[in-house]
């Protein structure tokens, strides 16, 4: 049995952070109902595209988010789609939404409407929350991990503050909505609690273990800020270095990490037992004088060389793959990292598979993402529209 | 906020470290999981309590702040008091035994009988070195959840890799994503957002693996690589490259979603950041309102994002020039009323101090122990209007919950415990030297 098996998700959300909150949960074995505006989830224009072809079913990025999830469009902006929110919303056990706050009471998509059809949790996805200042206002994902995460220590300090790659803080507020949606779960199985549960992806970012948070508490602590380096690397033997066919990034500190690094490159040098004492790593001399050694040997060795090598003497190296390297990876293929979908228009693709192993529930792609409308005709007929109904909806441009 | 927590009732044997592991069973503690840390006063595990156990107030200031920014005077337990760790530990409790002595194992097969989870994310094989492999747990706990997080995967040919985040985050495609669009991956910066991603996932695992225990009765072993979980992180860049063979490098502070422009932009004091995002042309033709319509940005052959992204590079330095003059925060809040998707880079004081931030109760403010100073901390990114789920305790002290665990969790009784306490495994402090030939 799927984990999520029996969970229906009524899912209002589109672009990039709501429907990977529900693709989790889709991909687990939930059910979800995505609710689609005429012209189609944005996501659906995003790229890349296949072949480089735009269209609304060609969007890798709509793919890879919509898989396992069926498509009812319904234009929220008409009068008659109130009776169809709450007929679709009889059918759910969760509803996840990501709309402005000040949006969704006009769409009927707010909690006090929902709730009203039936109380289940709501997991609601905003840019700032539904009260304070910044209420209204607008993000993408680079002004929300410039905003709220560790933007400003990162990258070089004489240059400008540095994004993270693709769109990492839009989906990092994706999965943590999927976390507190689960939370809302389990209160609403077991103990009948409907409630609204708020995710502001400012709050997510705030709150990014990958250095902000901490870097606001030692402010707290100390009255530090984190500022970006005048150069890369940390310590001895730190940080990203070229080898012979692209690059690796090491961290060898004194103790342990350091020892299977001397071990590994093999150079009386550094068999010295000055580079034992951590104060040395705050010498720049020091620090010279390693290089003179890690560099000769880094470039060397392939990516792949300096892995197996690391690998074999526990040290911590590892690769920098991009994404044909993930891609092209056997390990990867090997344990399921990759997996296809079957899709009408575009045929059998490859798709990022599972990203854990469930020994008894597994992930799984049961079907790729819906084409725009798909499932509007069974979905609304099980929500008990009759086809009449559903005729005259359509005509008025109410569903499509 | 009477309501009972969504995850009470459930206990977890807690062995994680580092970030990944950790926070993802904070978020099972914040809804209300019994979250207990098992903890080994003679084994120092790295980067789980502080950078070291002898951080003190002259190494401290020595490294950045969000590994060395403990209080001025760290003092004699610098393992309560690190920036980077100490707020992973919100709602959970910590007890200290020597696992790997027979009477300390017999302890933590003890709690591991009364526990729903069991967590871990250590070196390969550190559990089954000290007799708790998979086999031996679920001969205690029939029904337990076991989720491994280990770096690589358990299988395959990377067992034996080792990493933290940066190292996970380089094979994972992330590292070669960011950067300035001129210079080498070997300028970057060390990051981790894998932990981040990491521990989101794991706690979205255990809590669907609950609901599968709760319908089936049956518990499982869940194994999540990081590695593979982070490379979910950057979807564009691996269907790219499946789809249509294209390997992606770094844009610097470009958009993969076409906006242009989409940048990191200088104002007029020195380290002042504005991050700007034309979403749409409508977007830009409210940027181009607010900037008064100069000519450059006048031209009817940016109208379009076909139009600006022709001449991306030029259009971004014009624009620089026009930041370079504004007032950050002024033209951060001008901006947004006018329609354009704008804001600051906000440093941790910044952040620290957001009005909005403020006003929307992202902090509480928790006392003075000990180790640290009475000082705002960060309350969950979600909010429940009906469960309590919060940051309702403090973060756990080493060995804060000893008398708790071994008394009102296992049932120890007065003299049990003495006999613990003598043997080492009940104390309040992390001590390596203490054993040391013993």
């Amino acid at each position: 049995m799927d984990a999520l098996e029996g969970l229906t998700v009524l899912d209002f959300t589109g672009h990039i952070a709501g429907p990977y909150c529900t693709k989790l949960l889709a991909d687990m074995g939930a059910r979800v109902i995505k609710v689609e505006a005429p012209g189609g989830d944005s996501s659906r224009r995003l790229p890349p595209f296949k072949d480089d072809d735009p269209g609304p079913e060609r969007s890798a990025t709509f793919q890879y988010l919509n898989t396992n999830k069926e498509s009812v469009g319904v234009n929220l902006n008409t009068a008659d789609s109130s009776t169809i929110v709450r007929r679709l919303v009889g059918l759910a056990d969760l509803v996840v939404t990501a709309s402005a706050p000040r949006q969704e009471a006009a769409l009927g998509i707010d909690y006090a409407t929902l709730s009203g059809y039936k109380d289940i949790p709501v997991v609601s996805i905003t840019n700032f929350g539904h009260d304070g200042p910044y209420r209204d206002y607008r993000l993408s994902d680079t002004v929300l991990y410039a905003m709220g995460a560790e933007m400003y220590s990162h990258g070089l300090a004489q240059r400008e503050p540095l994004k993270l790659g693709g769109t990492a803080a839009l989906l990092q507020g994706g999965a943590m909505a999927s976390v507190a949606a689960m939370g809302a779960v389990h209160g609403y199985e077991t103990q009948q609690i409907g409630q609204l549960v708020e995710v502001p992806l400012f709050n997510v970012q705030v709150s990014n273990i990958d250095r902000r948070s901490a870097s606001i508490l030692a402010y707290r602590f100390c009255g530090r800020i984190q500022e970006r380096a005048p150069g890369a690397s940390a310590g001895i033997a730190g940080g990203t270095y070229p080898v012979a066919d692209g690059y690796v990034e090491l961290t060898a500190s004194a103790g342990n990490y350091w020892r299977r690094f001397v071990e590994m490159i093999d150079d009386d040098v550094l068999r010295d037992p000055k580079w034992e004492n951590p104060m040395t790593a705050f010498d720049p001399a020091a620090k010279e004088e390693a290089d003179a050694v890690v560099y000769p040997w880094m470039l060397s060795h392939t990516r792949a060389e300096a892995w197996e090598a690391a690998r074999g003497a526990h040290a911590m190296l590892a690769p920098l793959f991009d994404g044909v390297d993930v891609w092209k990876d056997e390990n990867f293929r090997k344990r399921g990292l990759w997996t296809e979908i079957d899709h009408p228009a575009l045929g059998v693709l490859p798709m990022l598979g599972r990203p854990y192993i469930f020994e008894e529930s597994p992930w799984r792609i049961r079907s790729a993402a819906p084409m725009l409308g798909q499932h509007t005709d069974t979905v609304l007929a099980e929500a008990g529209l009759t086809t009449t109904e559903v005729v005259r909806l359509r005509k008025q441009g109410v569903v499509a | 906020m009477n309501q009972p927590l969504p995850l009470t009732g459930i206990r977890i044997c807690d062995f994680t470290a580092v970030w990944a592991g950790q926070t993802a069973t904070m978020y099972l503690a914040d809804m209300g999981a019994e979250c207990i840390k098992v903890e080994n006063p003679y084994i120092w595990n790295p980067m789980t309590r502080a950078a070291s156990p002898r951080i003190n107030a002259m190494i401290a200031p020595m490294l950045p702040p969000w590994i060395g920014g403990h209080p001025p005077e760290p003092g004699p337990r610098p393992w309560n008091n690190s920036p980077a760790f100490i707020q992973v530990l919100r709602n959970k409790k910590s007890f200290t035994v020597d696992s790997r002595r027979p009477e300390g194992l017999a302890v933590v097969q003890q709690l591991i009988r009364i526990s729903d989870i069991v967590a871990e994310n250590l070196a390969l094989r550190t559990l089954d070195k000290i007799g708790l492999s998979d086999d031996q747990i679920r001969a205690i706990r029939p029904d337990a959840i076991i989720l491994h997080m280990p770096a690589f995967g358990r299988t395959g040919e990377y067992t034996e890799g080792r990493g933290y985040g940066s190292h996970i985050d380089s094979v994972a495609g992330s590292t070669v994503l960011r950067g300035y669009r001129d210079s080498a991956p070997a300028d970057n910066t060390s990051i981790f957002a894998g932990d981040f991603w990491g521990g989101m996932h794991g706690a979205f695992a255990l809590m669907a693996a609950l609901r599968h225990r709760r319908r089936t009765g049956k518990g499982q072993v869940i194994e999540m690589a990081q590695v593979e979980s982070s490379a979910h992180m950057f979807p564009q860049a691996a269907l790219d490259a499946a789809w249509n063979g294209r390997a992606h490098g770094s844009l610097g502070n470009r958009s993969i979603e076409g906006f242009v422009p989409n940048g990191v932009f200088p104002t007029n004091k020195p380290d002042t950041w504005l991050a700007l995002s034309c979403r749409t042309d409508r977007e830009w033709a409210a940027l181009v309102e607010f900037m008064g319509r100069p000519g450059w940005a006048a031209n009817p052959a940016l109208a379009t994002v076909e139009g600006r992204a022709a001449v991306e590079g030029e259009l971004e330095e014009r624009l620089a020039e026009w930041t370079a003059l504004q007032s950050r925060d002024e033209v951060f809040h001008a901006l947004q009323a006018a329609g354009v998707t704008a804001g600051p880079v906000l440093n941790a004081k910044q952040a620290a101090e957001d009005p909005h931030l403020a006003a929307t109760a992202t902090w509480k403010r928790l006392p003075a122990t000990e180790d640290y100073p009475e000082v705002d901390w960060l309350r969950p990114a979600y909010r429940f209007s009906k469960s309590d789920v919060d940051l309702r305790e403090a973060p756990c002290l080493f060995g804060e919950h000893n008398a708790y665990v071994y008394r009102d969790v296992l049932g120890f009784s007065d003299d049990e415990m003495a006999t613990l306490r003598a043997g080492g495994h009940i104390t309040d402090t992390f001590a390596p030297e203490a054993l040391a030939g013993g």
